[in-house]
């Protein structure tokens, strides 16, 4: 037991000491951190400016004056900020706010500056066809953006009682920002115009279809709380992820060590002072309280963001229990099987068609996460939730969705993980009798299952 | 007395290839032993289902008392042939950490590292990182996390391999200190030279077969070529009276002088005094057997062909000249 915690404490310590793993550990924080603060700088929305011609052949001849309205710079400005604020008023309280009032005129301002639109009337019996050879000439002061053919009955409903719309030309090469800019301010036109016609107040009607979004209730028998839309998807999501990352990390840690002492001939003297066995439970106890380590600090790092914006009350703090257990399993299964094929390899270029199938088996439940998220009593997760190698991150998704699983399918799913890591700690330990001085051809899994016979 | 090692009828097969065949081994508490035979004879695969990193197919096996050495393996130390560090670890720290899995701990462990590193003239390298070390000092290294724990029975793999003169001659002194402090040592080797200048003991194996068991001593005299290497002091003496001695049997020039083949029931010494009066020598002395002649001999069966012998001879390679040192 002494020389299991020795080696663990030599493989932990051999881990985290390193420039690597300090850096890995901060690579994704870092990221997220440094694409919120230059990537609006790095894409450069800001400095984008709709600037540019629209000519406009209207027959009705109502929707004209209430483009120029539309394209007026003020009123795009203000279009911009309730489009702004529609969105934030979809937000929860606590982001609402922590953005404060000046939210809207802030993402208004991220949009860049205000479009500058100019109107070319054109006559209502012009030929469209005649007018389109307009568009094949752009001044460089002042692009051609758009050609709008307004339908005759795009303010007044024909017979049929069907409203007509418009036709957009637009040259090649034009700007999507700039034509999603012109029909939306087209759309405001031609709504505009359809309210005088029936003489209906614009305001009266937006009140009327007015009708805020609600937040449902969680009822609990123990608490009620109130519901963040998407975190049904959300949370399944960051809980699957953080398993996989954790997993998959400390997995591919393993491996490399076992190659690296394998190649560097270092483990016959280690199995002169221990047994295979004591030297796998070692490496593996090491390289799972790195792991840990990583995963402990992202759990805190999403504990005090979600603090931050106060509602840490959408946590349910049971699940990182569940968490923790899973990825012991999980760690247990993928790790020790990791470290059986870096025992039967002589290099990672021999591992890689090993390890392949292996980290494919467990990514299959981060494939399926989006249907098991929604629906997680689904006949495919239950089974899924059975299915060793994949019942962990199956069962940590249905479990951080809105409609957990009972309880008892919890415990079995940990059951049938726990003997599936039996199984593979059991297999590898047989490997690594045979494999950790075997050297020459590298072996395929049906070696391997013949190795662990034979052990 | 219990032995140190004990093999009973030991095989070992690899596929379709026996590695070693219903080996017998005895090596006494105390014991200095060489283990010789060309490469591929079988001696690390016997070495490590003595240290029970390999597992035998039949016979038995006992270490310091014990079925498996891994029960008693803090009284082992073991040099690999396949000798490995932790490159990037530090040379203090991983003698720290193989001394700690062999149950050495404590505060006279440090100075212990100290004093050892000091004796082979590595004392400036306990903080460099293994990586930064030479072949032949990474040996010396490996030499001392074998024997840092102060092991009762000492198994070295081929230590002297690619060693230069100096550091082999600081090698050998370190493990005859370990032999006169008590400890066991089985030592194996493919370059027999070593093995004469060491050993007390010779097991000779070839083709996973012990084909040798016996005293140094007692092969010296069994194996003894009565004969004496003789040079003359002016090269271009005759040599042809020294045939013509009494209890002379014959005379093979070698090179600048030749080898004298004394008859049956004649007494060196005074074989000698006739031929210093004879031809004056440069150098005179006895006939030693070489371990590598009592091997050919040994496992050259009858009716071998001298192309049989030349290939034996080939695949024993540098025995007797090649990789210098001991």
């Amino acid at each position: 037991m002494k020389n299991i915690f020795l080696i663990a404490k030599r493989e932990f310590i051999a881990t985290v000491a390193t420039r690597a793993f300090v850096i890995g550990l901060l690579f994704l924080p870092a990221l997220i951190l440094i694409f919120a603060l230059i990537g609006p700088r790095l894409f450069n929305f800001k400095n984008f400016k709709v600037q540019g011609e629209v000519a406009v052949i209207d027959p009705s001849g109502r929707v004209l004056p209430e483009l120029k309205k539309s394209y007026d710079p003020a009123r795009i400005a203000a279009r911009r900020e309730e489009q702004a604020a529609s969105a934030l008023a979809k937000a929860p309280q606590q982001v609402r706010q922590a953005a404060g009032n000046s939210a809207g005129r802030a993402i208004a301002s991220a949009l860049g500056p205000v479009p500058e639109i100019t109107i070319i009337e054109r006559p209502v019996d012009s030929d469209v066809e005649q007018e389109k050879k307009w568009l094949y000439v752009q001044p460089k002061s002042m692009p051609r953006l758009a050609l709008i053919v307004v339908h005759p009955n795009a303010v007044e409903a024909g017979a049929d009682m069907e409203y007509g719309a418009f036709d957009m030309y637009i040259p090649p090469n034009v700007d999507d920002r700039a034509t999603d800019e012109v029909q939306r301010g087209l759309r405001e036109a031609i709504i505009m115009a359809r309210f005088q016609a029936q003489a209906l107040d614009q305001a009266t009607v937006g009140a009327i279809y007015n009708i805020p979004t609600a937040r449902s209730v969680i009822v609990t028998p123990q608490e009620q709380r109130k519901s963040v839309k998407g975190m049904n998807i959300m949370m399944p999501a960051v809980f699957g992820f953080l398993l996989l990352m954790s997993v998959l990390g400390g997995g591919g840690q393993l491996l490399t060590t076992m190659v690296e002492e394998k190649s560097s001939r270092v483990v016959e003297v280690l199995l002169s002072a221990v047994s295979p066995l004591e030297l796998m439970a070692g490496k593996l106890l090491g390289q799972m309280a790195v792991s840990m380590v990583g995963m402990a600090l992202y759990i805190l790092m999403g504990i005090a963001l979600l603090a931050s914006f106060a509602v840490l009350g959408l946590l349910d703090f049971s699940l990182i229990f569940y968490l923790l257990l899973f990825f012991v399993i999980t760690y247990l299964i993928l790790g020790s099987l990791m470290m059986a094929v870096g025992a039967a390899v002589s290099d990672m270029k021999e591992a890689q068609g090993l390890m392949m199938p292996l980290t494919i088996v467990f990514m299959i439940p981060w494939f399926l996460w989006m249907p098991i998220s929604r629906d997680p009593n689904s006949t495919l997760a239950v089974v899924m939730s059975f299915t060793p190698f994949l019942n962990t991150f199956a069962m940590l998704l249905r479990m951080a969705s809105n409609t957990p699983p009972p309880l008892w399918q919890v415990w079995l799913s940990v059951g049938v993980g726990f003997l599936t890591a039996y199984a593979a700690v059991w297999f590898t330990a047989k490997v690594f009798r045979i494999g950790l001085l075997m050297y020459g051809k590298p072996p395929n899994f049906a070696t391997l299952i013949r190795w662990a016979r034979a052990a | 007395m219990e032995a140190a090692i004990e093999l009973r009828n030991v095989s070992k097969t690899f596929g379709r290839t026996a590695a070693v065949k219903d080996l017998d081994l005895s090596i006494p508490r105390g014991g200095l032993y060489g283990f010789i035979g060309p490469n591929g004879a079988g001696k690390t695969t016997t070495i490590r289902l003595i240290m029970s990193i390999l597992f035998p197919d039949s016979g038995t096996v006992s270490v310091l008392g014990h079925s498996s050495a891994l029960e008693a393996k803090n009284r082992i130390g073991y040099l690999p042939e396949e000798r490995g560090v932790y490159r990037k670890m530090r040379v203090g720290a991983f003698l720290h950490y193989i001394a700690s899995l062999k149950g050495c701990e404590g505060p006279d462990l440090k100075r212990r590292i100290r004093e050892s590193l000091e004796r082979v003239d590595l004392g400036r390298t306990i903080r460099m990182r293994c990586e930064e070390l030479s072949k032949g000092m990474l040996q010396k290294v490996q030499c001392i996390a074998a024997i840092i724990h102060r092991p009762d029975l000492l198994i070295l793999d081929e230590p002297f391999s690619g060693l230069d003169p100096v550091s082999s001659r600081s090698l050998r002194e370190l493990v005859l200190d370990e032999h006169r402090r008590g400890a066991t040592i089985l030592f194996s080797t493919h370059v027999m030279p070593q093995a004469e200048e060491i050993c007390q003991h010779i097991v000779m194996i070839h083709q996973g077969k012990k084909v040798l068991d016996e005293k140094l001593l007692a092969l010296r005299s069994q194996y003894d070529p009565r004969a004496i290497e003789f040079d003359p002091v002016d090269a271009n003496a005759d040599l042809t009276p020294l045939a013509a001695l009494p209890g002379i049997e014959g005379v093979d020039a070698n090179g600048s002088g030749c080898r004298i083949k004394l008859a049956e029931g004649t007494d060196p010494a005074e074989a000698m005094h006739r031929i210093i009066d004879t031809v004056k020598p440069s150098r005179l002395e006895m006939s030693r057997p070489r371990l590598e002649d009592i091997f050919i001999r040994l496992v050259s069966k009858e009716g071998d062909s001298a192309e049989d012998k030349m290939k034996l001879e080939a695949n024993l390679g540098s025995m007797s000249a090649g990789e210098a040192g001991a």
